[in-house]
């Protein structure tokens, strides 16, 4: 009984342990710390719930707040369409179907760097091919892109959404390829168009496929940082500042990590709250 | 198994204090021992000053070994404030940027020099790193900020060069009329750039303006500024900032490839400069340096002094140095902020803390640096402001302002709305906090 635990025990110390000194350790202090004052030098200062009631009367951080729900908003659904629509015409048998996989999987292992700049240049908004291209086709004012408060945040969203559709595509593929032939069969028999066979037989077999693409993609939408922080730096302005960029800024370029942390755990809670509830709604869909 | 466990955690504790008791190197220091100091510095193969100053401080102090420790340049600060926290930083390190001073020295991250700093004698730029009376650090290099310009550019554009008599006024003037004489003259080059820093605008708006304060959160002192900026732009005399932001525009490339006529930047330019004409990354052609054009002209001319700003870039001392080095350290703060140092520095084209006539005549005296009097003027004179001054909110209030800096300049929001708004973010987020 006991060598059986202790072997248990042994396989699986060193994963144990590595998430207990790299994760939990780190998650446990920064709920203390969020109740402290802290610049890192030194001790931490408990200062109760200051933290959090001086997030109600900050204004950057509702306007972050206010950045990452648009984002998330118009991404997920943006992203979900985008890449189920991909991965539906990539199902097909056709020539050269791998490569054309392959070229939509491209941008998500890109170099976030690389991906930043190449859009920013065809974004620019007097020598970008973008605007050009609307120009063209009779669009006098075309807009500003990154570089105007009100389209920088569309400029990202779109961005954002080309980086991810090839991953999702991928998790839709694969959910796409459980679905029984027979059903479209069947469906083919009675005289089904396809847009009937797309929401009566596609979109139900893909229920478990979606509701995870769904929790991935809010998590990944509250947390959006990198894309940003390389792209606009939450400008112009703070027109494209998220959460998780004003975390970075309060913490390491203020040294104020104990109000960053207070916000690191608002952001967990939004994240962990919708998670919770589309687990529920889920759930109770199942039934 | 109950008793064990705080038989481990006594035995654990006990082990850390002997450990702990093992780094302490209490034993008294002999001036000639041998000694190794370690020193950070970025980017080591293409910023030669940390190995500039370490050969030229190890050739006086044989005894002494000063290793380069290496950082990235552009995350220099965060990955020290890790290294201090978790007790690795080097035994010397660089404060890069002044509005960090405030974190490392109110976090006891620096050892008093002010005895290193008393034997420097005069040194302008040691005030930022003093606190009631101590210095934390000392100042190896201040770089101030001028006006670079393109001669062969001026000469094409049949327009009057700089003479030193120039307020702001006279700058937008000149750039437009440069901009109008080029695009004449078949060129595609513009009169100015002004880089996307938020120092290009608000740094002389805040050294300038009299009375201006940064941590008044009182910002009425950069409308001025800013209207002339949005002016060059809409005028097409410099590029906008929505073309050098999303374009990644380098200040390297907009004038060392001749692009622009004129250039408000800081002194560490120089050696920028010099390097890429040898590397090819740079024309070859005439230029020369005038002082930042002035807010009036009360401080315009050369028998005036004109005023500019600049951060010092200065070295402290780790506290968590081992007691036998602290002297070498401090006999190295010394040396760097001296006048042996400074040539050293003047000599690979870097502007050190004091600018002596031997400095600048080690300056001029390199390959491609101007020789006319009003380059020599505005390298030597002027009256240095701090960009950062030392406080808790200077970082907090210089990311307001650094928004507001892209919002203006983007066209976002009107001047006067922008700078409403950043006085009250400012008041309300940061210096109320």
């Amino acid at each position: 009984m006991w060598r059986n635990t202790l072997a248990g025990w042994s396989f699986i110390l060193p994963n144990f342990a590595g998430f207990a000194l790299l994760t939990l350790v780190p998650v446990v202090v920064l709920f203390y710390l969020a109740f402290t004052n802290w610049n890192v030098f030194g001790v931490a200062e408990w200062t109760g719930t200051a933290n959090f009631r001086r997030m109600w009367g900050d204004a950057s951080f509702w306007t972050a707040l206010r950045n990452t729900v648009y984002y998330t908003v118009f991404h997920i659904p943006l992203t979900m369409a985008a890449s189920l629509g991909l991965a539906l015409l990539l199902n097909r048998k056709l020539r050269g179907v791998r490569f054309f996989r392959t070229v939509a999987f491209l941008p998500y292992i890109t170099s976030i760097v690389a991906i930043a700049v190449v859009w920013n240049q065809l974004f620019s908004p007097e020598y970008g091919p973008v605007n050009a291209f609307l120009g063209a086709v009779g669009i006098g004012h075309p807009p500003g892109w990154t570089t105007s408060a009100d389209w920088s945040m569309p400029a990202v969203i779109i961005v954002g959404t080309w980086r991810y559709m090839g991953y999702y595509m991928l998790l839709f593929l694969a959910g796409l390829q459980t679905i029984p032939t027979q059903l479209y069969e069947a469906a083919q028999l009675d005289g089904a168009t396809p847009w009937q066979r797309f929401v009566n037989v596609t979109i139900p077999g893909l229920r478990h496929t979606t509701f995870f693409v769904t929790v991935m993609l809010t998590i990944e939408s509250f947390k959006v940082f990198d894309l940003i922080l390389v792209m606009t730096d939450g400008g112009p302005g703070q027109s494209t500042l998220v959460l998780s960029q004003y975390i970075y800024q309060k913490g390491f370029e203020e040294n104020q990590f104990g109000y960053a942390s207070a916000v690191s755990i608002v952001l967990f809670a939004i994240c962990f709250g919708i998670t919770v509830i589309q687990f529920m709604v889920n759930k109770r869909r199942n039934s | 198994m109950k008793r064990a466990i705080p038989a481990v955690i006594g035995a654990a504790t006990a082990l850390t204090l002997v450990l702990a008791g093992c780094g302490g190197e209490d034993e008294p220091a002999d001036p000639n021992a041998p000694v190794t100091i370690t020193l950070a510095g970025w980017s080591l193969s293409s910023t030669p000053e940390f190995k500039t100053l370490a050969d030229g401080f190890m050739a006086t102090h044989p005894n002494v070994t000063v290793e380069l420790k290496e950082y990235d340049a552009a995350n220099y600060d965060t990955q020290m404030t890790a290294d201090l926290a978790a007790g690795t930083a080097p035994d010397v390190y660089v404060l890069k940027n002044l509005k960090n001073f405030y974190t490392y020295q109110s976090g006891g991250q620096l050892l008093d020099v002010s005895d290193t700093a008393k034997d420097l004698g005069s040194v302008p730029a040691l005030a930022p790193y003093q606190v009631d009376g101590k210095a934390y650090a000392v100042p190896y290099r201040q770089d101030s900020w001028v006006l670079f310009y393109n001669k062969e550019l001026f000469g094409k554009a049949k327009v009057a060069p700089p003479d030193g008599s120039w307020t702001w006024d006279d700058y937008t003037a000149a750039a437009k009329q440069l901009t109008t004489g080029l695009r004449a003259a078949g060129s595609k080059a513009t009169g100015a750039y002004q880089h996307i820093f938020q120092s290009t605008v608000q740094g002389f708006a805040l050294a300038q303006t009299p009375n201006a304060d940064l941590l008044s959160g009182d910002f009425g002192y950069l409308r001025p500024y800013y209207e002339r900026s949005l002016e060059l732009q809409a005028v097409g005399a410099q590029p906008t900032f929505g073309t050098a932001k999303t374009n990644k525009l380098t200040y390297q490339a907009q004038f060392g490839k001749q692009q622009a006529a004129m250039m408000p930047m800081g002194t560490w330019y120089v050696a920028a400069l010099l390097n890429q004409r040898k590397s090819g990354d740079a024309d070859r052609f005439e230029w020369g340096i005038a002082p930042a054009p002035q807010f009036d002209t009360s401080t315009t001319g050369t028998a005036a002094t004109p005023v500019t700003f600049g951060d010092p870039t200065g070295m402290g001392i780790n506290p968590r140095i081992g007691k036998s080095k602290v002297a070498a350290a401090k006999a190295f703060l010394g040396y760097v902020a001296g006048q042996d140092a400074g040539k050293a520095l003047a000599g690979i084209g870097i502007t050190p803390a004091q600018v002596t006539d031997a400095v600048t005549a080690a300056l001029f005296g390199l390959d491609g640096v101007p020789q006319d009097d009003l380059s020599k003027f505005a390298y030597a004179t002027h009256t240095i402001k701090p960009e950062n001054p030392v406080s808790k909110h200077t970082a907090g209030v210089q990311n307001v302002l650094d928004e507001t800096h892209s919002v203006i300049l983007s066209n976002s929001k009107g001047v006067e709305a922008a700078l409403n708004e950043a006085q009250n973010r400012a008041k309300n987020e940061v210096i109320k906090q």
